[in-house]
């Protein structure tokens, strides 16, 4: 019977072994009491790729900020300037003219030359990236000379300058692309401040600086980006100094965290507007005075209040006050019960109706439903709450299978036209944005306005208009224009949160 | 020595019965078989259960709980969904004796009429890993060869499959919502009752009365209900209380990770699970359905272990 | 016995297969566009059509399963829709950290439970006996997505001293891994007092009781080398268990590790992670159940002569 002993003893030995060897030589603190220079950085999950042309998704793009570098380059606040390319010039409406920056290297030593930029806009639409939507108004990129690039369109489009500053523009490198092959998303190659070092899928991916950087070289000499999923650990991990930069920070955690004499916590205005649509193809939410009932019965700005706490600015209109030619004028419904049974009477649903509520899982989401679902019972309407994971939730409301649901809406460009096209013009019913369905041939014809007019004036007056439509049709109830909360150790200086969410980092330190 | 490890692991469904499957059979029931002799074991089943301070504990609370669920109206002061959004994430007072949650709920009343939910999920999962597993597992005992190594094959397919996967495929798959929840967790439970069953209809089948009612012409269907299953009870009624309270467990990790029961629904894994992102301004909203999930699981575990000794006395020390 | 190895070996075979059929129709009739979700929201119709024909998703049911099956007796599990990547190397990736951690949560099993259950059995009825069975089934009774929840806030906040998420440290496992082993330790508890309680009423332990020895030989001696035959087999078990049910510790704790991958794939569609890592779950929990038979008759030949 000692072999019952020994057999004990080994398998605690092998399970012991195998586990704790594993984990030791994974070990490797880096946090940033044991190192300087290092920026212990923590959002809420892990990037999917670091290749531009396969995803557009924003833990990827906060990565991919550091490492690439675009034609354009959006500011902090969202001011467009020269980037990679040094100027241009406007030919006409549908031609413009690069001249590229001389000496740019890439972390491969290569220099950058205008057939990088030709070879990335050609593969972004030959690889269907997920954010060629963008630039779907491009047609052909030609190569002048080594510095010289010239790009023509299909039709005028007035954000296009705009858009060659998203991360989704970020400028390749043609080797490194074809030495990489598949597994490119994971070996990326720019001209950013850092060069990329390591991914642990899951828990961590490392950034290195890079010496050769053309605007000189960054002020951390790396950046540890971390994943933490639930707001209350991320808020611990900066209050116990295990990250010196925590991006967004849940509503609950910020008012402690600002608090904190050893933290600086920014509140700065976003550009995402949360909505509720109603389908406007089907009964009855076809009749405009159902949906402005639905908008006074609502007290948007108590639920605002709560599912934000208080980090979030109730909407009156569709276009955050961030994104260009919002609107911050216009009246908003307001909390009126009354208004809103007399209106639902005239409409002929003076004992209210039975309908749904749509969301996704987000928390947020699910408040502001079950706030709303007391504040429509007592206008008489039944609303019950559907809860659906994302993706069958997208497709369903698509299709136009849903009564009423929640949705938000960044306008990463801080363009009006990335803010409203896809959202109300009626070429863009289903999965391109329009999921209320809403049609109205005034408001079309101003949005192609916006979209092609090259004149800012011509443009500011079209959404000027448009946005007043909108709010009149009232085919959403406008929820909120959420703050983004980030914060930081107090010896961290330099940061900046940037209006699209992907901070940069270029001239971060700590000290 | 070795016919120790198949009732050890109270509450614990994942673990692997792989192992038994030839130790159990010669084991798991030892009843009399005779339906009159049924009434008076019961009797003594009983005595033997009353006896048993610890059983008698969990036996209390539970019926408590149940009494709870059924008395709910009359119980709780508020109504599980009315909000008071002027009062919300406030700690235990006399207004709110467990304090309100993100909406400003009532935490207490929510607590009470969740036991409604966690009970409803409890019962009717098991009872569906029970029909199932049960009519599986009989059909694999009684008909054996071919029929048996299929239908155990198919089990250990389902027993290697990590059961909380398993439920979350499918509840994403029909959507949320309790009744999707309920038909995951009791899909996953299946494997547990078709091992039990099929044990004991085995050790059943070859008994005498059996060949008795055989002898007299009772259809294989007559043989299974009437004679076979109801004596394979015993086994199937201690894993059952054990499974009622990891379905309960099972169906809050649904929920916690956002797959369950749509709101405002007061389900204890969904209440605590909207209190994690406020748990170091307000832990009482994670803290107080935790605790009832449980003393809900200790006492059916108290209940289990106690009906488990009193129907099978020679386990008992 | 090298032929029952050999059988149960083949065995899996089958069920290997049997699993992949089940995740594979779970999958295939679970609604939500995984292109959609690969593409965005905002990627035009023609583009999700083109990309659904390139990955092969439009072909039917049969086609697609068997062309998952030719490939993964391969070793080609495919790629992930979500990253791009061999969806082979993102498990192998992130499977050391679910090792880990099963692997520590069953050290801590193992460091409560056997010395709890000793003296518990050598104490029956006493007041520490009591007190540690009624432990162990508060041990088993507790959610330990809650339990996890609740260590943050005491060891995390409250007193500060343990990092409540992340990996790497020796720190940053002691709370996932208590909260993993709990349940785990529990269970062991309950059985080592079982077990030793059972092997004391043996006649060789009354009679080397009746020849004099003092309590501890025998206990030391005797007892404990027997009782331990089935804790072996449940220490097995446990580690096998925890591979695979760790989704909500490894949730709570941001662990890297594939029960916290599998859950987000499942969500986001990601169909050949689903499968493939269901796969390698299923594949190591049968393994690790082969293993601990096979050394359950090592240690008991009663046993061995059964398998023959």
């Amino acid at each position: 019977m000692k072999r019952a002993l020994l057999s004990l003893a080994a398998v605690i030995a092998v399970i012991a072994v195998a586990g704790l060897t594993i984990g030791c030589a994974q070990a490797d603190p880096n946090t940033k009491a044991e190192n300087q220079g290092t920026l212990a950085v923590v959002m809420p999950s892990d990037a999917r790729s670091l290749d531009p042309h396969a995803t557009n998704d924003q833990p990827s793009a906060r990565v991919m900020k550091q490492i690439y570098d675009t034609l354009m380059y959006q500011t902090a606040d969202l001011e467009v300037i020269p980037g990679l390319a040094e100027s241009y010039e406007v030919v006409s409406e549908t031609e413009f003219v690069f001249n590229l920056r001389q000496g740019v290297k890439f972390h491969n030593g290569e220099e950058l030359t205008a057939s990088d930029v030709k070879f990335t806009f050609d593969r972004m639409r030959s690889e269907g990236a997920p954010a060629a939507f963008l630039f779907a108004a491009l047609d052909e990129v030609e190569v002048v000379d080594d510095y010289t690039v010239r790009m023509t369109l299909n039709f005028a489009f007035g954000p296009f300058v705009t858009h060659l500053g998203h991360t989704a523009a970020s400028i390749l490198n043609e080797t490194a692309v074809r030495a990489a092959g598949e597994d490119y998303g994971r070996n990326p190659v720019g001209t950013g401040p850092f060069r990329f070092t390591e991914w642990r899928s899951g828990d961590r991916i490392t950034l290195d600086r890079f010496e050769d950087h053309y605007r000189g070289p960054a002020a951390s000499e790396r950046v540890v980006f971390r994943f933490i999923a639930e707001d209350a650990n991320r808020a611990i991990a900066l209050e116990t100094g295990e990250a010196d930069i925590v991006y967004d920070v849940g509503p609950n955690d910020f008012e402690e965290l600002a608090a904190l004499d050893t933290v600086t916590a920014f509140q700065t205005q976003g550009l995402t507007t949360f909505y509720m649509g109603f389908n406007m193809n089907k009964e009855p939410f076809d009749d405009v005075r159902v949906r402005r009932a639905i908008n006074y019965a609502l007290n948007v700005e108590q639920a605002t209040d709560v599912a934000f706490e208080g980090f979030a600015t109730a909407a009156r209109g569709p276009l955050a006050p961030m994104v260009q030619f919002a609107r911050g004028d216009l009246p908003g419904y307001g909390y009126d019960p009354d208004r809103a049974r007399e209106l639902l009477a005239e409409a002929g649903y003076a004992n209210g109706f039975s309908t749904s509520m749509w969301t996704n899982d987000n928390p947020v989401r699910v408040m502001y439903a079950e706030i709303f679902q007391e504040q429509l019972a007592a206008v008489g309407i039944t609303a019950s709450i559907e809860i659906m994971e994302f993706a069958p939730y997208l497709d369903r409301t698509a299709q136009g299978e849903h009564d009423m649901f929640m949705l938000g809406w960044v306008a990463v460009t801080g363009d009006a036209d990335y803010g409203m096209y896809s959202l109300f013009h009626s070429s863009q019913f289903g999965d391109a944005g329009n999921r209320t369905f809403y049609r109205n041939e005034e408001l079309d014809e101003l949005l192609d306005v916006g979209k092609a007019d090259p004149d800012p004036a011509a443009r500011e007056a079209a959404y000027y208009r448009a946005q007043e439509i909108v709010f009149e049709d009232a085919p959403w109830v406008f929820l909120a224009f959420r703050d983004d909360l980030n914060a930081t150790r107090s010896y961290v200086e330099g940061f900046q949160p940037h209006a699209a969410g992907h901070h940069i980092l270029y001239q971060v330190r700590n000290n | 020595m070795k016919t120790e490890t198949d009732n050890l692991q109270p509450g614990q469904v994942e673990e692997p019965l792989d192992h038994l499957e030839s130790s159990t059979e010669e084991h798991e029931l030892r009843l009399p078989d005779k339906g009159s002799a049924r009434r008076s074991q019961r009797a003594e089943v009983w005595r033997r259960l009353r006896k048993n301070k610890m059983a008698m504990i969990g036996l209390f609370i539970v019926v408590l709980i149940i009494l709870t669920a059924v008395f709910a109206d009359y119980i709780a002061p508020y109504s599980y969904r009315t909000q008071h959004l002027e009062r919300r994430q406030e700690g235990p007072s006399g207004d709110f004796w467990l304090g309100t949650d993100d909406l400003g709920r009532d935490i207490f009343s929510r607590i009470v009429y969740g036991s409604r939910v966690s009970l409803q999920v409890g019962f009717v999962a098991v009872s569906i890993a029970v029909m199932l597993g049960g009519t599986l597992g009989a059909l694999a005992g009684y008909y054996g060869s071919h029929l048996d190594n299929w239908i155990m094959r198919f089990m250990d397919v389902i027993l290697a499959i990590p059961s909380i996967l398993l439920a979350i495929a499918i509840v994403s798959s029909f959507g949320g919502g309790l009744v999707n929840v309920m038909v995951a967790v009791g899909v996953s439970n299946i494997p547990i009752y078709a091992r039990i069953v099929k044990a004991s209809v085995i050790s059943i089948k070859e008994q005498e009365y059996i060949e008795a009612a055989r002898a007299v012409g009772a259809g294989d269907a007559r043989i299974i209900f009437k004679h076979i299953l109801p004596n394979s009870l015993a086994p199937i009624i201690v894993q059952g209380t054990l499974g009622v309270a990891t379905a309960i467990l099972s169906a809050a990790g649904l929920s916690f990770i956002g797959l369950g029961i749509e709101p405002p629904t007061p389900e204890w894994g969904a209440m605590l699970s909207a209190g994690r992102h406020i748990i170091r301004r307000a832990p009482h909203v994670t803290t107080f359905p935790g605790l009832a999930i449980m003393i809900t699981i200790f006492a059916l575990n108290l209940l289990g272990d106690g009906l488990r000794d009193a129907l099978d006395p020679r386990l008992k020390q | 016995m090298h032929k029952y190895i050999l059988r149960r070996l083949f065995l899996l075979i089958p069920v290997m297969l049997g699993v992949s059929f089940v995740v594979f129709t779970i999958m295939f009739f679970t609604p939500g566009d995984p292109v959609r979700v690969m593409l965005g929201e905002r990627a035009p119709e023609a583009e999700i059509e083109a990309m659904r024909e390139r990955m092969g998703l439009n072909e039917p049911f049969v086609v697609q399963f068997g062309s998952f099956v030719f490939n993964a007796a391969r070793g080609d599990l495919g790629r992930s829709l979500v990253t791009r990547r061999p969806v082979f190397d993102e498990l192998y990736a992130r499977f050391p950290a679910t090792l880990q951690l099963a692997a520590a949560g069953v050290l801590v099993a193992v460091l409560m439970g056997i010395p709890i259950g000793i003296v518990s059995a050598t104490k029956q009825y006493s007041l520490f006996d009591g007190m540690s069975m009624a432990l162990a089934l508060v041990g088993v009774s507790m959610p330990n997505f809650w339990q996890g929840m609740m260590m943050i806030l005491l060891f995390s906040i409250v007193l500060g001293v343990l990092p409540s998420s992340g990996y790497g440290t020796f720190m940053h496992l002691i709370l996932p891994a208590l909260t993993i082993g709990t349940s785990s330790a529990a269970i062991i508890t309950r059985m080592t007092r079982s077990s030793m309680l059972e092997v004391v009423r043996q006649d060789y332990i009354r009679t080397a009781r009746a020849k004099g020895l003092s309590e501890r030989v025998v206990i030391n001696q005797h007892a404990l080398k027997n009782a331990l035959i089935p804790i072996v087999t449940v220490i097995g078990l446990q580690f096998g268990y925890l591979l695979g049910g760790a989704v909500l510790t490894e949730t709570i704790f941001s662990w890297p590790g594939v029960g916290r991958f599998m859950v987000d794939a499942i969500r986001q569609r990601d169909y050949p992670v689903v499968q493939g890592g269901v796969l390698l779950l299923a594949l190591t929990f049968s393994v690790v159940n082969l293993l601990v038979d096979i050394l359950y008759a090592y240690i008991d030949p009663r046993i061995k002569a059964q398998y023959k």
